[in-house]
């Protein structure tokens, strides 16, 4: 299917080049020579951001040879950079290998380059590419675990016409539709990752980014209050087996994504549930289950939503609410994202990182799509639907930016899990289980 | 440390085989040697003895690298720290005693050598037994042999699937719904029990919880009444399986009690309760009954697709309505037997009594895949000792008028023991190390509860972080309780 698309793609990207809206600048063009470039994305991913660099090489007549390096590329570029032979440019997928870098000297502090450029993306995505105030990265794609999908037709069944903006009203929701007969959520707690982004979205939404970054780093404790506050938070909604499709030992078997599959069914199956959290990445599992899903709250043509994914059904989400109390968090965002960063100093190299920095690029796989882009220069435009469009709002719109903090553990990342899955399975036994992390937190790290 | 893990039952087959096995099968292999060459050829001296070492060194060499080097350095690190740097004397073994999740771990191998050893021999003994008198005894023993051919995990995520919790999906949720559906047809509106909902949650307008499990109007009605109940939480499926139809209110005629039983929700108002709006759907084909003031019956009804109802000819006096309890009678709607809930009673129990002394369920279903994969094994070793028999006893006994189960039990049982120990061991060698059954099958939210020592000691020292000395003093426990099992066999196979 992409490689069809891509030809459209790469015409699109000499239409958006040709318009003049680039803040790429003219003096580059036509220099020639080549950049290597590495990243993570192959297959498909990677013919979209091959297509998204096409318009530079053309106008630029530089070369861009790049090389997948799959999921474990901090692995290979790390073994890359003590073995002297780094690519001039990598995008990488954890800020804190950017640290690692930054603090070797081994990447170029790009805040002269840019320039105005670092202004295309929120000071939340820029602090996460500095190291000692400096800007040493681009962040040129970004995940969104921010998101909680629903089906719109299970909405419309219970009368609701929008969906919840705070976490009081996504508890008042669940009991209205209980009140009309449909179970409010699947939840994915066959194992334990899901219910961890889950319980992160709670904590970053109660918390706030600030102290979210510091329990990570377990410079606070998991006994500390503001655990517990995520936990009876969380408890408001996990808590009531009725919520939950199946009730907790339906939850407890379901896995990822048959969990998907319970809101967004395949045809010829009825939805057993109107929600179901997990990242961006669940849109693919939708589309999946079946081509007739339309992404929005109306169907194709504006078509009423139906229940039926043999008909015309739909997806949306929204995004993972904070209480009102904690309303300063509300565009705080737990995802990921791929950051550019630059090894070797050559004109080439300074080139293109001005590209990936500019819009042009992201603009055109963001039209493929699969993408999202925190900066905040691409036009929506670009985006094909109004899901992708509201991901990719929600990053640009972050007031903070964090990471798993469950990948960020370490050692003791698999008995958090499995703890989180025992507060499910008893959500009054706060205390132990807290008492249980901060030990097992201290164990793992060290400290 | 890896090397180590992997001679110590990763539980791969064939690792198995290099790691425990050989240790005790060489030396076995070795005197052997002695017994056949050396001494027959009456010490035919240095030179014969260097060459005999000559042949034997590639063998030895391997055995020292790949066996006996990870088990001397396991033992080291299980008494060094994390990184294997720095001495920590027992410290790991407190560990492994302290922590309750490791503890488990001790309490499912004892399940797993308890209930499995005995029960594979068992089985292995029938089929072996049964095989030998039917026709196509080929074709049984093939399909019975056939699961220890497949892989482990493919094994395991074939039992997954066949004890999944969703009745469409797991073959023996299936069945037991089909027969418990059977005995107790499930109502029209059933509640979901899994989530623990009783029929009082449905109870909205007019209505409150009954006796077991049934729903009665809150007021009572005399004869010209009109009452109207409503139902919230009706599921939307059940609904268009009904046939339900827009709400119209009753009308009072003499002499009779009319009313409405209807789904207290309207999507046009979402949060307004008691109210019929035009979006209102009746409940058709709701069994109810009239109450007297003492509790007994004074007829019966069943609302049509307005949801509307009426008792005619009723006397004096007061009444009530009531929704009967099979209205509401839950579907089966599936055993978690993945999961980690308890089958002997221990919710009275301290936490830490709880843990040791429950069974999750999630055990007893592993133990039956891993039954299904083993069964045939123990069918062909107990049958080639059954045809090894010596014919003219269980003849004999037949002559002088003993019954086939007298034979059996007198004549080929003690004939037969040493094979079944040799099985009865082998097992517990098996059982001991169980490992991939568990990571495969069980689903991350029992894992928990089903980790055995094999999995814990893969856990710590592989996944997450590298706890190398707490996976090899785990390891090490692992082989101390292996030992006396291969100490057993080796007796049984020397002499």
């Amino acid at each position: 299917m992409k490689p069809r698309i891509l030809p459209l793609a790469v015409i699109g990207g000499l239409l958006l080049a040709a318009c003049g809206t680039s803040n790429a600048p003219t003096s580059s063009s036509q220099q020639g020579g080549s950049v290597s470039l590495w990243a993570e994305w192959s297959s498909n991913e990677q013919n979209a951001f091959q297509g998204a660099l096409q318009p530079y090489q053309t106008q630029s007549g530089t070369t861009v040879n790049y090389s997948s390096k799959g999921s474990n590329i901090d692995t290979v570029l790390e073994a890359a950079v003590a073995g002297g032979a780094p690519p001039d440019i990598a995008l990488i997928p954890d800020p804190g290998t950017l640290q690692t870098l930054a603090k070797q000297g081994k990447i170029t502090d790009l805040t002269s380059i840019l320039g105005g450029l670092s202004s295309n993306y929120g000071s939340a995505w820029n602090t996460l590419a500095s190291y000692n105030g400096k800007l040493y990265g681009v962040w040129f794609k970004g995940a969104n675990k921010n998101t909680i999908w629903y089906n719109p037709a299970e909405f419309a069944a219970a009368g609701l016409s929008s969906p919840p903006t705070t976490w009081e009203e996504l508890i008042q929701d669940a009991g209205t539709l209980k009140a009309a007969g449909v179970t409010p959520f699947s939840l994915c707690t066959d194992v334990g990752w899901p219910v961890a982004d889950f319980w992160q979205n709670v904590y970053l939404k109660t918390a706030g980014a600030a102290m979210y970054n510091q329990l990570s780093a377990h410079s606070i404790k998991w006994t500390d209050a503001s655990v517990t506050t995520a936990f009876t938070t969380m408890a408001q909604l996990v808590g009531t087996p009725t919520n939950l499709a199946g009730g907790l030992q339906g939850s407890l078997s379901n896995p990822y994504p048959a969990c998907v599959d319970k809101v967004f069914p395949k045809a010829g199956a009825q939805p057993k549930a109107a929600m179901v959290f997990e990242g961006d990445f669940v849109s693919l599992e939708i589309t999946g289950n079946s081509t007739n899903y339309t992404p929005g709250t109306t169907g194709s043509g504006g078509a009423a939503c139906t229940a039926d994914p043999a008909k015309t059904p739909c997806y949306s989400f929204f995004d993972f609410p904070a209480p009102s109390a904690d309303s300063a968090n509300k565009s705080a965002i737990q995802g990921a994202g791929d950051v550019a960063v630059m090894l070797k100093d050559t004109p080439q190299s300074e080139a293109l990182m001005k590209y990936l920095a500019g819009p042009d690029g992201a603009a055109i796989w963001a039209h493929l799509g699969g993408f999202a882009s925190p900066n905040n220069k691409v036009p929506t435009s670009a985006y094909p639907d109004p899901v992708s469009k509201g991901i990719a709002q929600a990053l640009v719109g972050a007031s903070s930016f964090v990471f798993s903090l469950d990948d960020l553990q370490g050692t003791w990342e698999k008995n958090m899990w499995q703890d989180l899955l025992d507060f499910l399975k008893n959500p009054s036994n706060v205390s132990t289980i807290e008492t249980t992390m901060d030990q097992q937190a201290t164990a793992g790290l060290g400290h | 440390m890896r090397m180590a893990a992997r001679s110590l039952g990763r539980g791969h087959p064939t690792l198995r085989a290099v790691g425990v096995s050989t240790p005790a099968g060489a030396p076995a292999a070795t005197l052997k040697a002695d017994a056949t060459t050396g001494r027959p050829a009456g010490g035919g001296g240095r030179r014969d003895q260097l060459g005999s070492l000559l042949f034997l060194a590639p063998a030895a060499i391997w055995l020292l690298a790949i066996t006996i080097y990870p088990v001397v350095v396991t033992f080291r690190n299980s008494v060094f720290d994390e990184t294997a740097t720095s001495y920590v004397g027992l410290h790991n073994y407190q560990v492994i005693f302290s922590d309750a999740s490791i503890l488990v771990t001790f309490r499912n191998n004892l399940i797993w050598v308890v209930i499995f050893p005995f029960v594979v021999t068992f089985l292995g003994l029938t089929f072996a037994v049964l095989t030998e008198r039917i026709r196509w005894s080929t074709a049984f023993k093939t399909i019975i042999f056939m699961p220890i051919v497949f892989s482990a995990t493919a094994s395991a995520l074939i039992w997954r699937t066949i004890f999944d919790l969703d009745p469409h999906i797991g073959m023996v949720n299936a069945a037991v719904q089909t027969a418990s559906d059977w005995v107790n047809p499930p109502g029209l509106y059933p509640v979901d029990t899994s989530a623990g909902q009783t029929a009082a949650a449905f109870a909205s307008t007019g209505l409150s919880p009954g006796a077991s499990g049934a729903l009665q109007s809150s007021s009572t009605a005399a004869a010209g009444d009109t009452v109207q109940l409503g139902l919230i939480g009706v599921n939307v499926g059940t609904l268009q399986v009904v046939g339900a139809q827009t709400a119209v209110p009753p009308s009072p005629s003499s002499g009779a009690i009319s009313g409405l039983v209807y789904r207290d929700f309207s999507p046009s108002h979402p949060t307004d309760r008691g109210q019929l709006f035009p979006d209102t759907d009746g409940l058709p084909g709701m069994l109810l009954t009239l109450l007297r003031s003492d509790g007994s019956s004074a007829g019966t009804a069943t609302t049509d697709q307005h949801g509307d109802f009426r008792f005619g000819n009723v006397g004096t006096g007061s009444y009530r309505v009531q929704l009967d309890a099979r209205n509401f009678r839950s579907g089966f709607t599936g055993i978690f037997w993945l999961g980690g809930q308890s089958v002997t009673p221990t919710s009275h129990l301290s936490q830490t009594a709880q843990a040791l002394l429950s069974v999750p369920l999630v055990d007893l279903a592993m133990i039956i895949a891993y039954l299904w994969m083993w069964a045939g094994f123990a069918m062909v070793v107990i049958g080639a000792g059954l045809t090894s028999l010596n014919r003219e006893l269980l003849e004999a006994g037949r002559v002088d008028g003993a019954t086939e189960a007298q034979i059996f039990r007198r004549i080929t049982m003690p004939l037969l023991a040493p094979v079944l120990v040799v099985v009865l061991v082998t097992m517990i060698i098996n059982v001991l190390k169980i490992f991939d059954v568990i990571l495969n099958m069980a689903p991350g939210s029992s894992q928990g509860d089903a980790s055995t020592l094999a999995l814990a000691m893969f856990n710590e020292g592989f996944t997450g972080g590298i706890h190398s000395g707490l996976a090899s003093a785990i390891a090490v426990i692992l082989f101390l309780l292996v030992i006396p099992a291969m100490v057993a066999n080796l007796r049984r196979i020397r002499g």
